[in-house]
């Protein structure tokens, strides 16, 4: 019986350091890491699982090729789940480099900090679940190494009819700081104005001249 | 007719109106561009692309180990070589050389007479000198251009000044082109003297203002032998040497080492613009013929025996800068009362700035045609650095450390010699150093292509614009192409800097595109344009009315 014992031990203690190891919230290996992973537990406004949605979302530099200006980017960046709906959520990251899937706002009781994260250390994919709760409500997701989220990788999960849109998410919404770009007028854009203006001169006259033969 | 009661109760309307003009008014000239940013566009140029070739090989021949007139001409694997001849009449004085040597260089007959061994060692000790004061890119009243054409970098042509062997013929390449000729160049050429020589230097001023020669570092009695102003100060000697006049200066230096010449009128500005030089004293040993002048400064190909005793190779790396408001003073006028003012009342050297940075007369990417540093493994190389601009350099050559020998011409005892890999230079001073190639993992890492420059980071950009500066290169042998260029890791490694473009800086970097322009918004445009126009029409309107209306 010590024998066993000793031997499971020796065992358990000589597993590989890169072994996937849950310390509290957290499930990591060499590959990245996912935080708060909850596929079984309920919010407290939730009588069950009202759905099963898996949602898989690409990340890296190439799905920020279309965005004129922008570096990193999701190939979606608009989700939508019902309420106390389970999000099975795989991200996969194409680049070389770490990316995070980032989703902030959840009930802090059940998420430390709120937060569900599935953080990939180079190309790779990792495959994370969440339970969201019952209340209508725009979640925001992103990737926090230093810059991403500014440079392009942001988007929402709303729940249920969601709480509208956030801000600065590409192909979405206008950003809140927006940056000015120069406006390529040309003598056409000076000609428009003075012809409306003329317009309005003339309008006032034309107007005029009823009024008073009416008047008359 | 209406009374004017009728116009009055118009009149909230027309404020009505501009209330609502201010508030649908377009932005006429920038915005925000919503949630799709505006497309990127290619940038607009000045002038068509070009991209030149990194070396235009002209005198190949140039590169070989040859023996011109009996001297010896060590090999310069450089794209741009020094003209062997030009480095026989440097070492045998004008008077010493063949015809056909003559023939082959641009300098005056009289600028270098070595005669009279007076210590009877087998090398001349009597050396006359002659230099001239140049101008690079000046103004000219016939062209909008400058001339004659002197780039330290692709596109870039600051004003500036030389000194110079006195040259023979024209200043120019040829009498079609407007670029100066290959000997007419910066830096102030590095003088060479051998120790206990007999030096006359002449400053024969052929500039349109005053100039002097002052020697620093260099043993010179304060006054000639005649009693003549010899250290060059205005202040303290005599008047300036004027334009279309000479003087004589003498010198016989008892101590050898790397010192500096300079032009001591108005000597922040003047000095600025290049009328600063290295000054070699060799020591002194028989049948010690040296080279009296290296044009460009750089690889030394007929060095002093001292030399040859220790090391395999020598050059001289002088550094210098330039600021493009004071350079810019001698090209904005011909009319020499406009630009003394310019220089010396408008333009205020305590309020400068350095612009451009030269190695050897050169910026980067040019510096590779010929500041670099060629080496093979297991050498002793000398490197003489001088630092003449205002601010301090901090010099590091990649992959190497090297042995600080000399501060200011003055040998360091041997157990205070320091190895490392940054070299402080303030204004004006000078270290030599002793470059190992040996690799032990200290001296040397290896083969490769190294770079060297200034790690004072204002210094490795042309006006900013990077890479450039005073860049260069510690090539090893085996890596160096045919034509003098590093066989680096890819071909097109220069192909933006060597543009008409890059510098200018007119084109995004990486290949990339400009953030571009905004369409205007017409519709808001048309009805701002409404609004104003009914505005303007309801305003004459109620004038009108209120004029012609029943009291």
């Amino acid at each position: 019986m010590k024998k066993t014992i000793l031997f499971l031990l020796s065992f358990a203690l000589t597993l590989p350091v890169f072994a996937a190891m849950n310390h509290g919230n957290m499930i990591m290996d060499d590959q990245g890491m996912i935080m708060n992973n909850n596929p079984d537990k309920l919010p407290k406004d939730c009588k069950a699982v009202s759905e099963e949605v898996n949602i898989t979302i690409r990340g890296g530099k190439k799905f920020a090729q279309d965005f004129a200006g922008k570096m990193f980017s999701y190939d979606k960046r608009n989700f939508q789940v019902p309420p106390c709906a389970r999000v099975n959520v795989t991200f996969i990251n194409e680049d070389d480099i770490r990316h995070q899937f980032m989703i902030h706002g959840l009930p802090g009781y059940m998420y430390p900090k709120g937060m569900f994260t599935i953080e990939l250390y180079g190309k790779g994919q990792k495959t994370g679940s969440f339970i969201v709760p019952s209340r209508d409500y725009t979640y925001y997701i992103h990737c926090e190494v230093s810059q991403h989220t500014e440079k392009g990788m942001k988007g929402q999960l709303k729940v249920g009819k969601g709480t509208g849109d956030l801000d600065s998410i590409l192909g979405l919404t206008a950003p809140l700081t927006p940056d000015l770009y120069p406006i390529n007028n040309t003598h056409y854009t000076w000609l428009a104005l003075i012809f409306s203006i003329l317009v309005g001169v003339v309008l006032i006259r034309v107007l005029s001249s009823l009024l008073t033969v009416k008047v008359q | 007719m209406h009374n004017k009661l009728f116009y009055y109760r118009l009149i909230p309307l027309v404020f009505a109106l501009i209330a609502l003009s201010v508030w649908i008014q377009p932005s006429f000239f920038q915005r925000a561009a919503g949630i799709k940013l505006p497309a990127g566009q290619q940038p607009q140029l000045s002038q068509p692309l070009k991209v030149e070739k990194p070396c235009v090989d002209l005198h190949p021949e140039w590169r070989a180990a040859q023996v011109v007139d009996g001297v010896e001409i060590a090999e310069s694997r450089l794209c741009e070589p020094d003209n062997p001849y030009n480095i026989a009449a440097f070492v045998l004085g004008m008077n010493n050389i063949s015809m056909r040597t003559l023939m082959n260089s641009r300098i005056a007959e009289d600028a270098l007479t070595k005669s009279d061994d007076l210590d009877g060692d087998g090398d001349p000790d009597i050396i006359h000198i002659k230099l001239e004061v140049l101008e690079l890119n000046g103004a000219s009243p016939d062209s909008l251009g400058v001339f004659p054409t002197y780039d330290i970098a692709p596109g870039i042509q600051p004003g500036m000044w030389a000194f110079s062997p006195k040259l023979r013929g024209m200043s120019v390449k040829n009498f079609r082109s407007q670029k100066a000729n290959a000997i007419l160049r910066a830096p102030s050429p590095v003088i060479r003297v051998e120790q206990g020589d007999k030096v006359y230097i002449t400053l024969e001023n052929t500039h349109y203002f005053p100039h002097t020669l002052h020697f620093h570092g260099v043993d010179h009695a304060f006054k000639t032998s005649t009693g003549g102003d010899n250290d060059g100060v205005p202040v303290t000697g005599e008047k300036p040497v004027m334009p279309g006049a000479a003087r004589t200066y003498e010198l016989q230096p008892r101590h050898a080492g790397t010192m500096l010449y300079h032009c001591h009128v108005q000597t922040d500005k003047h000095l600025m613009m290049g009328l600063n030089g290295m000054f070699v004293v060799e020591e002194n040993k028989p049948n010690n013929w040296v080279q009296t002048f290296n044009v460009g400064a750089g690889h030394v190909r007929h060095s002093s025996v001292a030399i040859k005793e220790k090391f395999d190779r020598e050059y001289d790396l002088h550094y210098q800068s330039i600021d493009k408001n004071l350079a810019k003073t001698i090209q904005q006028s011909n009319d020499i009362r406009e630009i003394s003012k310019q220089m010396h009342r408008v333009y205020n050297m305590s309020e400068s700035s350095e612009n451009y940075f030269m190695l050897n007369g050169h910026s980067f990417p040019y510096t590779l045609r010929d500041a670099l540093v060629i080496a093979k493994p297991d050498e002793d190389i000398k490197l003489r650095v001088a630092n003449t601009q205002h601010s301090h350099i901090a010099l590091h050559i990649h992959g190497h450390k090297a042995t600080i020998t000399n501060y200011d011409g003055v040998p360091l005892n041997p157990a205070a010699q320091i190895t490392r890999d940054v070299y402080d230079l303030s204004a004006a001073q000078r270290v030599d150093l002793h470059l190992q190639t040996t690799n032990d993992g200290l001296h040397s890492y290896g083969e490769g292509v190294w770079l060297f420059h200034d790690h004072v980071e204002m210094g490795v950009a042309n006006d900013g614009m990077s890479p450039g500066g005073n860049i260069a290169l510690l090539v090893y042998e085996s890596m160096l192409s045919e034509q003098g260029l590093p066989t680096g890791l890819r071909e097109d490694a220069l192909d933006d800097v060597l543009t008409n473009s890059y510098y200018a800086k007119q084109r995004p970097l990486w290949g990339k595109l400009e953030a571009g322009e905004l369409a205007p918004d017409y519709l808001r445009i048309l009805l701002f344009g409404l609004l104003v126009g009914l505005t303007i029409g309801l305003t004459i309107f109620i004038t009108r009315g209120l004029m012609r209306a029943d009291p």
